[in-house]
């Protein structure tokens, strides 16, 4: 098999498909930074296309793109908290008040590199290692899905802010939304209205635009001065190359989320946004500094987008090997795949190693472009968005927004839905709800619940299956231990200042 | 004055029309089609299986229309299809708005909800491929044969559970007939999509499941296929025996062809027709197909029609028999 891996080396060194790769990476980062535009969009216009093309230029833009639009998402959720793609929420969290402090170029570099060295791991896991973690993905059946998703929701506790019970209030309103359509297992309607258009449940983009986009783009409306150009238009930068040595302390983040991502890329219908939340979350619980995240920690930053990254090869690894598309990405890249005769499946990888293992190589490709390109992209061109004046920028972004989410289905029902999140997203922030448990909840919410009662389904409505093999206990472990570990430390210490006092 | 304005207006319009129909055997309306494009609506996303068919059949149809004639097409997903189906209802019956159609869904969608077209909605052109369903095993399962398989279901009714793609589609119907002819039950586990279905059947978390036959192709060495459901044996499975063979007369899967809102000038449907029988004999088509996991199976106008009205039929039977919701 690694003979296969070499030997399909060449041709992807040729001079078109190289320049598809680079093509598809500039493409997938000006994508992912625009709000709106999304990866699945742009590889779906890209799909008519790929008819005429050869096999590994097609795929070659594709894996460019999905890369490209993983760390572009960041580039706006870092400048303006409006983040570019759903994965890049979490990196919002710290980019943004980094670069209200005047450390955004710094922030943009750290999203750079981690995306990169993500999306380095992820291929070589891919190219390495896909058949025995297609094996691990098998493991995963309703209830081991379920557990993974209730490990995802202890994120919470860190999203929720301030006040408790408007976080909470938050997180239900993305469960509820998450509800929305047609439920899977007996077919009943629920919150649809009669409308076909929410039959299949509201697309997280739409959400995602509403809640994130629209409020701030109101607001660059709302300010009449010009931009000040003094402070926050520079970003401070240093040449990319001096700055990574300063953030090799991140390693043991980047490993972490490294791992963190693979592993929810090859879940069978997780994707890169809970990749994002998960590794955000497990990066702070091991800082020392807990109270620093959320107020421009760039190690906030690197979690988050080393395992959004992380997660865009490795998902390609139950889609190929399994024919499962994880995410919305993968979904339309097997499409792209079966123009050309490529049935996903284990006899893929025997029927067309070139192909397939090609198509890995490029991946590699494109996230090692990532820094060269990502760099001097973010850093010299999108930043000089922000020297425009700012009612210009809300109203390219509303209109960018618009045509985002109207193609996605191509209907004005979505707009108008996403109008209408933008409505309660407004009054969110004017009232101080955090809005990240709103992306959890709609994220994890339908899918924990689908899959719990698939399981409970399956288990004949006895319970016990939830506990029956070795990777729900280990998982109900997982959990356990993270839950109650921080009220048991809280304990110790009380003992211990007690012992002081005596 | 506007009296006469509107009489000449009726007897001109009159006129042109009458003109109009003269011109239906001059070259002018056999031009069809003209310069404009022939738009295609998919109810489906950009990259799934009908989509896919639709963007390869189309670019043969450019070919047997000839004129430069031009398919693009036009994707409108949502509602398992229905949005879809809808707009095609919907449409200018003047050959320039096409639709894919999946039967037995499309047909099935007006049982178990409310739908703006039914079966005389449309023009039928023609089925393009055909895929039957299968009763699948792990390769691990203890079960070698359709008679075990019901034997163990028929012992303690309900332990067999079975996985399909959604509810309300082929496969549920394939397991829903099964049981109905071998006069058992089993327990349904509707997921979320073919491909996770089988992936929870790999897994080994349910012990069968009915898939589309194409779903199984690429995956021989992991899983059993105890029977096909169809009246004969597929090409793409040879060693496979049919349902009825093993004694239970069940015959379902997927038809996807391509219709055209009702009402469509004679001309036009008869010249779509007849490219969409030409597609029959092209061998190129029917590998590329071939290739993607599909059977070609070209069946146009007043039979397809009749397939329609057939599969139509077994739905209502099912919802009406076991409502699903």
């Amino acid at each position: 098999m690694y003979g296969n891996l070499i030997d399909a080396l060449p041709s992807v060194l040729s001079m078109g498909n190289l320049l598809a790769v680079i093509v598809g990476v500039v493409a997938g980062i000006c994508v992912g930074a625009l709000p709106g535009l999304s990866a699945t969009m742009a590889i779906s216009v890209l799909i008519p296309f790929t008819f005429g093309m050869d096999p590994l230029v097609a795929l070659g833009m594709m894996a460019g793109i999905y890369n490209g639009a993983m760390y572009g998402g960041s580039i706006p959720a870092v400048l303006l908290r409006i983040p570019g793609t759903p994965a890049a929420v979490a990196t919002s969290f710290d980019g943004y008040p980094m670069a209200q402090q005047g450390r955004g170029g710094y922030a943009l570099q750290v999203a750079v590199v981690s995306s990169a060295l993500g999306g380095i791991v992820s291929a070589l896991v891919l190219m390495l290692l896909a058949p025995p973690l297609a094996k691990v993905t098998l493991l995963f059946g309703p209830t081991e899905i379920f557990w993974v998703a209730v490990f995802g929701m202890s994120a919470i506790v860190f999203l929720l802010g301030g006040d408790v019970i408007k976080g909470l209030i938050s997180a239900a309103f993305g469960v509820f939304v998450s509800l929305v359509g047609a439920d899977t297992i007996t077919g009943a309607e629920r919150y649809t209205f009669g409308h076909l258009e929410l039959l299949d449940g509201i697309n997280i983009v739409v959400l995602l635009v509403g809640l994130y986009a629209l409020p701030p783009a109101i607001g660059l409306l709302e300010e009449i001065r010009d931009f000040d150009t003094e402070n926050t238009g520079r970003l401070n930068t240093t040449s990319i190359w001096k700055a990574i040595p300063g953030m090799l302390k991140y390693w043991k983040t980047w490993v972490r989320s490294s791992i963190i991502g693979v592993f929810v890329g090859i879940l069978p219908g997780a994707g890169g946004s809970m990749a994002a939340f998960l590794s955000y979350n497990e990066a702070r619980r091991a800082s020392k500094n807990p109270d620093d995240w959320g107020k421009g920690e760039p190690e906030g930053v690197a979690a988050s987008e080393t395992s959004n990254n992380a997660d865009t090869a490795a998902a390609l690894i139950p889609a190929l090997t399994l024919g499962i598309p994880g995410t919305a990405v993968a979904a339309v890249m097997l499409g792209g795949l079966l123009i050309h005769g490529l049935q996903p499946g284990p006899m893929l990888f025997r029927d067309n190693p070139e192909i397939v293992f090609g198509f890995m190589w490029q991946f590699l490709f494109a996230a090692i472009l990532l820094i060269f390109l990502g760099g001097a992209l973010a850093t010299n061109s999108f930043a000089q968005v922000l020297r425009l004046p700012r009612p210009l920028l809300g109203a390219i972004i509303i209109s960018l927004v618009f045509i985002g989410v109207y193609s996605i289905n191509g209907r004005m029902f979505d707009v108008y839905l996403m109008l209408g999140f933008g409505l309660i997203g407004y009054f969110m922030d004017k009232l101080k709800f955090p809005l990240p448990p709103v992306v959890l909840g709609l994220i994890l919410g339908g899918f924990a619940e689908q899959n719990l009662r698939l399981a409970l389904r399956i288990g004949g409505g006895n319970w016990d299956i939830l506990a029956s093999s070795p990777t729900a206990k280990v998982l109900i472990g997982m959990i356990l231990l993270v839950i109650l570990s921080p009220l048991f430390s809280r304990l110790m210490r009380a003992r211990k200042a007690k012992r002081v006092a005596e | 004055m506007f009296k006469t304005l509107r009489k000449t207006l009726v007897i001109s319009a009159i006129a042109v029309s009458a003109q109009a129909m003269a011109a239906l055997n001059t070259p002018a309306f056999a031009d069809y089609p003209d310069s404009k494009p022939i738009e295609v609506i998919v109810g489906y996303s950009a990259g799934g299986g009908t989509d896919v068919l639709a963007r390869v059949v189309g670019k043969y149809l450019e070919q047997e229309l000839g004129n430069d004639a031009r398919v693009v097409i036009k994707n409108q997903p949502g509602a398992g299809g229905q949005i879809g189906f809808t707009s095609v209802a919907r449409a200018k019956a003047d050959g320039y708005t096409l639709g894919t159609f999946n039967l037995p869904a499309a047909m099935a969608l007006t049982y178990d909800r409310k739908a703006a077209y039914d079966a005389n909605s449309f023009d039928y052109l023609a089925n393009v491929v055909h895929d039957p369903n299968t009763l699948v095993v792990s390769q691990t399962s203890p079960y070698h044969s359709l008679k075990e398989l019901i034997q163990a279901a028929k012992e303690k009714p309900g332990s067999v559970g079975m996985a399909l793609a959604s509810l309300g589609g082929n496969d549920h119907f394939s397991a829903l007939l099964l049981a109905a002819a071998a006069d058992t039950e089993f327990n349904l586990f509707p997921f979320s999509g073919a491909s996770m279905a089988r992936t929870a059947l790999l897994g080994g978390h349910v012990a069968a499941g009915t898939m589309a036959l194409s779903q199984t192709i690429g995956f021989e060495d992991e899983l059993r296929v105890l029977a096909v459901l169809d009246d004969k044996r597929s090409s793409f499975a040879p060693d496979v025996p049919t349902a009825k063979e093993q004694g239970y007369d069940v015959e379902m899967g997927s038809y996807r062809g391509f219709v055209a809102p009702h009402g469509l000038p004679e001309k036009v449907k008869t010249r779509l027709v007849t490219a969409f029988k030409a597609l029959a004999d092209n061998k190129k088509l029917r590998d590329e197909l071939a290739a993607q996991g599909n059977t070609l199976d070209i069946i146009t106008g007043d039979d397809y029609r009749q397939l329609n009205d057939a599969q139509s039929d077994v739905a209502r039977k099912l919802w009406e028999s076991h409502p699903w919701k």
